[in-house]
């Protein structure tokens, strides 16, 4: 499923971590970005590429539960870690983030999704009762060029209001 | 009605692409990979006017694993390209004109190794004196930017007398508007995968609005036969108008002509940057007055606008907008005159709203000084001089005869944010509250005199899928899902018996571009017109399989019923299994244009009202869009969650078009080089409320349909959050983005200190 070949071709030093719940080992340097580990060594292309500086939140993974741009990590910093990208969240049945942005209408293009799903992942996660504020900021890293925010504000506040309602 | 998910009903449906877009499943272009594929990478020049002298790229092919280095002189077929005017180099012979300019190309094994073959190859340049000034590039001192100067293009309108209009007006509004080089911004920035494939054929996998024209291009530039090229070109990550033209396929293409590779091609941000196209600034002047009674006597425009280094589609765009810059009004006399020159800036082009947004801009600006000079409300004002239905169209043109105007003006009259208007109570001081309005009329399809084909296919494959096989492109805006209940509402399928084939030139029949607003309704049209044969055909076939009348068969779910529903008698796997002969239909046809004989002028139009509250902060000088509402004639409704999504987007990006977004420049160099200077609305910018009324109905013999709604949405935004904010702070805007030093005040309690004192 995965392949690792690649990875491994640029052997320098053992990366060890988990993603999506499997352990790795790979062998790359430790400044080699997550995100070249992720879509150019393993091909888990669902995470997005665009800004490469960290404002555009395309990028975006779990890092221990944590939102992350993958862009600005390096290697050595997932050591130990377990990282999730979007292929890892509802991977035997969507998500109900994933449902809220499929039943709202939460993208067009879809390629600033998986992002947007994993940061509202990590809000959830951390906070049953988001409020406003908590969800600007935690989107703030996030952009949408297509949607204008209508149908992403959509898809949050009712997964936010689903999260209420099973807690 | 409001349009939403509950007043959709079950019109609403999940997109047949949503389940692999949240998902991350879904394979962009650019996520694709192969085996041995090289990584590509494109030479571009560091200065925006420089003579070529020399190129030397000895070095960079001695680097172990790169396998091509190709300039000029490895384009085998005509080095340029253009839609329409092909000007600009694939790769530069002797002079570069802008910062994105490509000359050379690399394929390596890695990107690292790219990288070094790029910085190993040697050019010299003798810099030349930058245009970056299109008032300066008009001048006889300004370097000559191409053979035939610096005017790419020059147009004009009028009727009347603008001398004899002047002279009897009673005010006179005289204003100059400027407007900011924005940038598409699509997620996706470019790039693709490109393979050589057996027998000398080439497949291009790289987004883009029109597969056909790309293979058309490629085909010239490669000096191949247009069928020996197969052009992939959807999924894509947001286009705007900002991949219509090629960008990073003359590269990858050459590059795996030459090693005889699989050739990958990424476009880093700052890449997209400096190489792509943006919208063009223009200055446009207006003088217009009116008689003591509010008619308009006369208006008289003149528009710059800054084209940059290559044509593309610079000359439409001007054309667009002097088409615009009258809008849905009547004029005793009017003067209208552009010119699109050329100058060091990077390259304008093709973007969402194609030079409406600076003319509506402008126009709606003077709407407003006008109604403020006579003392009257600006929405009363529009309406003493708002066209008549049977009123031709702003060329002088025929139209389809059109009541959208007064519609839209109407919806918005009795909307709850225009009712409420004179309520300015903030909750602090600081903060200043006002509504704004704007109208606008916008052209759908290329126009009059230019090649503007239409058209689609209808099948019933061998496995019992009915394929509706188009030519059109999915960037984001829902054509898939548009089609999909396109065919289950006229047609009776169930969703799970189509198959949508598009974005292949292999398998797909030119059906034009998907710009200018046309493709849905051209797929209505389409589809229109293949029902009646396609289903006829469908039932024949079935009557004589079953034995039965076809009069006793119905199309419906799954296959084919007897007439009361009750009994599904064969499916369409049966059915595909059975024929004698194939059943596949195809049509074709060009956008409708009006019988006047004037180049881009446009037959079928959209209109859109829309009203803004804003809040500004006068300690920031900053402007936030609370609520905004929407009316919108762009004929019966065929996707909701698309219809609602193209004018969400659309006025989301002219939030960003209004308030923060311009690509700075100096002397011909990008300064906002990315997501961190360049800032386009965010989550918290745009969490306002937002209501879109959809008016549906269409004057009783006009039989056009649906009409695209992927621009509409963007037009009328940034007139209307300028009217709100003079509401609000009292100081007009004529430049945007609308600067926030503008509308700082000094606070309140500072003067009151220095008093003191
Ligand atoms: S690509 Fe990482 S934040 Fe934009
Ligand atoms: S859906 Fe296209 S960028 Fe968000």
């Amino acid at each position: 499923m995965i392949n690792k070949s690649l990875a491994e071709r640029r052997s320098d030093k053992e990366l060890e971590c988990e993603i999506n719940g499997q352990p790795m080992s790979l062998e790359v340097p430790p400044t080699r970005r997550l995100l070249a580990i992720l879509r150019d060594d393993l091909q888990l292309t669902g995470t997005k590429v665009s800004c490469e500086i960290g404002r555009c939140g395309a990028c975006m993974v779990l890092v221990d539960g944590r939102p992350v741009n993958s862009c600005l990590t390096m290697a050595y910093q997932c050591q130990g870690k377990k990282i999730t990208t979007i292929e890892g969240i509802g991977q035997d049945e969507v998500d109900p983030i994933q449902q809220c942005f499929l039943e709202e209408g939460g993208y067009q293009c879809g390629y600033c999704t998986p992002g947007m799903i994993v940061s509202v992942k990590a809000l959830l996660d951390d906070n049953r009762d988001p409020g406003i504020e908590d969800i600007e900021e935690a989107l703030s890293g996030n952009l949408c060029r297509c949607t204008g925010y209508g149908g992403i504000v959509r898809s949050v506040h009712k997964a936010v209001q689903l999260r209420r309602n099973s807690s | 009605m409001a349009l939403t998910r509950t007043t959709s009903g079950e019109r609403w449906r999940i997109r047949p692409d949503g389940p692999d877009k949240v998902t991350g499943k879904l394979a962009y272009l650019t996520d694709m990979y192969q085996e041995g594929m090289l990584i590509g990478r494109v030479l571009r020049s560091p200065h925006p006017h420089a003579g070529i002298v020399s190129i030397r790229t000895d070095k960079a092919k001695r680097i172990p694993g790169v396998h091509a280095v190709i300039t000029h002189a490895d384009v085998p077929g005509m080095n340029r390209f253009g839609i329409v005017n092909p000007d600009q180099p694939v790769l530069c012979e002797d002079r570069v004109r802008y910062i994105g300019d490509a000359i050379a190309a690399v394929a390596a094994e890695t990107q690292e190794i790219a990288a070094l073959a790029l910085e190993s190859i040697e050019v010299e340049y003798v810099l030349l004196p930058v245009v970056d000034d299109p008032a300066f590039a008009q001048t006889k001192q300004a370097p000559r930017l191409h053979p035939g100067g610096n005017v790419l293009h020059r147009n004009q309108y009028g009727h009347g007398e603008v001398g004899k209009g002047f002279a009897k007006c009673k005010h006179i509004v005289e204003e100059s508007y400027s407007t900011p080089r924005q940038m598409h911004t699509y997620m996706e920035t470019e790039g693709g995968l490109f393979i050589p494939e057996d027998g000398g054929r080439l497949t291009v996998y790289s987004p883009t609005q029109h597969g056909y024209k790309d293979r058309m291009q490629l085909a010239r530039i490669l000096g191949l036969p247009e069928f020996n090229i197969r052009v992939v070109s959807s999924p894509i990550g947001g286009s705007f108008g900002g991949k219509d033209e090629l960008n990073v396929q003359p590269y990858g293409a050459l590059l795996a002509l030459v090693t005889g590779k699989p050739v990958k091609i990424h476009n880093s941000r700052y890449e997209s940057v400096r190489a792509g196209l943006k919208r063009h600034p223009m200055k446009i002047k207006m003088r217009t007055g009116v008689d003591e009674n509010g008619r308009i006597m006369a208006h008289q425009v003149h528009i710059v606008a800054d084209t940059g280094a290559y044509a593309t589609l610079g000359a439409e765009v001007l054309n667009f907008a002097i088409e615009h810059v009258t809008g849905p009004y009547t004029y005793e006399s009017v003067e209208v005159e552009g010119v699109s020159v050329y100058t060091n800036n990077g390259v304008s082009g093709e973007f969402r709203g194609f030079g409406g947004n600076q003319a509506i801009f402008a126009l709606e600006g003077q709407m407003d000084r006008l109604a403020e000079k006579l003392g009257m409300d600006p929405w009363e004002f529009r309406l003493a001089n708002m066209r008549k239905p049977e009123d031709p169209g702003p060329l002088g043109q025929t139209i389809v005869r059109t009541d959208g105007a007064m519609r839209t003006w109407e919806s918005l009259a009795r909307s709850p944010i225009w009712l409420r208007r004179h309520d300015r109570r903030t909750s602090e001081p600081w903060i200043r509250r006002g509504t704004g309005a704007a109208i606008a009329m916008h052209g759908s399809g290329l126009g009059f005199g230019i090649p503007d084909p239409a058209g689609g296919m209808l099948a019933l494959a061998e496995d019992g899928k009915i394929e509706a096989i188009f030519g059109y492109e999915e960037f984001g805006q829902g054509l898939i899902a548009t089609l999909e209940l396109m065919l289950i509402e006229q047609f009776g399928f169930g969703a799970e018996d189509v198959r949508i084939v598009i974005g292949d030139t292999d398998l797909v029949p030119h059906s034009g571009s998907s710009t200018a607003s046309r493709a849905t309704s051209m797929m209505w049209k389409s589809l229109q017109k293949l029902r009646g044969p396609f289903l006829d055909r469908m039932l024949n076939e079935a009557s004589k399989l079953l034995s039965q009348p076809a009069d006793n068969l119905r199309i419906g779910r799954g296959g084919i019923w007897d007439k009361s529903g009750e009994h599904l008698l064969l499916t369409y796997a049966l059915l595909a299994r059975n024929i004698s002969e194939e059943i596949r239909f195809q049509t074709h046809f060009p956008f409708p244009v009006s019988p006047t004989k004037r180049v881009g002028a446009h037959y079928l139009y959209t209109y859109a009202a829309v009203a803004v509250e804003v809040e500004v902060n006068v300690l920031t000088g900053r402007v936030k869009v609370l609520k905004q509402f929407h009316a919108i004639a762009a004929g019966p409704v065929m996707n909701p969650q698309g219809f609602l999504g193209q004018i969400e987007g659309g006025s989301g990006m002219a939030v960003g078009f209004a308030l923060t977004e311009d690509s700075l420049m100096e002397r011909g160099a990008y300064l906002t080089r990315n997501l961190d200077t360049y800032l386009i609305p965010s989550y918290a910018d745009l969490n306002g409320e937002i209501e879109v009324h959809a008016i549906e109905e269409l004057p009783e013999d006009d039989d056009h349909g649906p009409r695209g709604v992927g621009e509409i949405g963007s037009v009328c935004i940034a007139p209307a959050i300028s009217e709100a904010v003079f509401q609000a702070t009292g100081k007009r805007v004529n430049k945007l983005p609308i600067d926030p030093e503008l509308l700082q005040e000094t606070p309140d309690f500072l003067a009151k200190a220095v008093d003191g004192i």
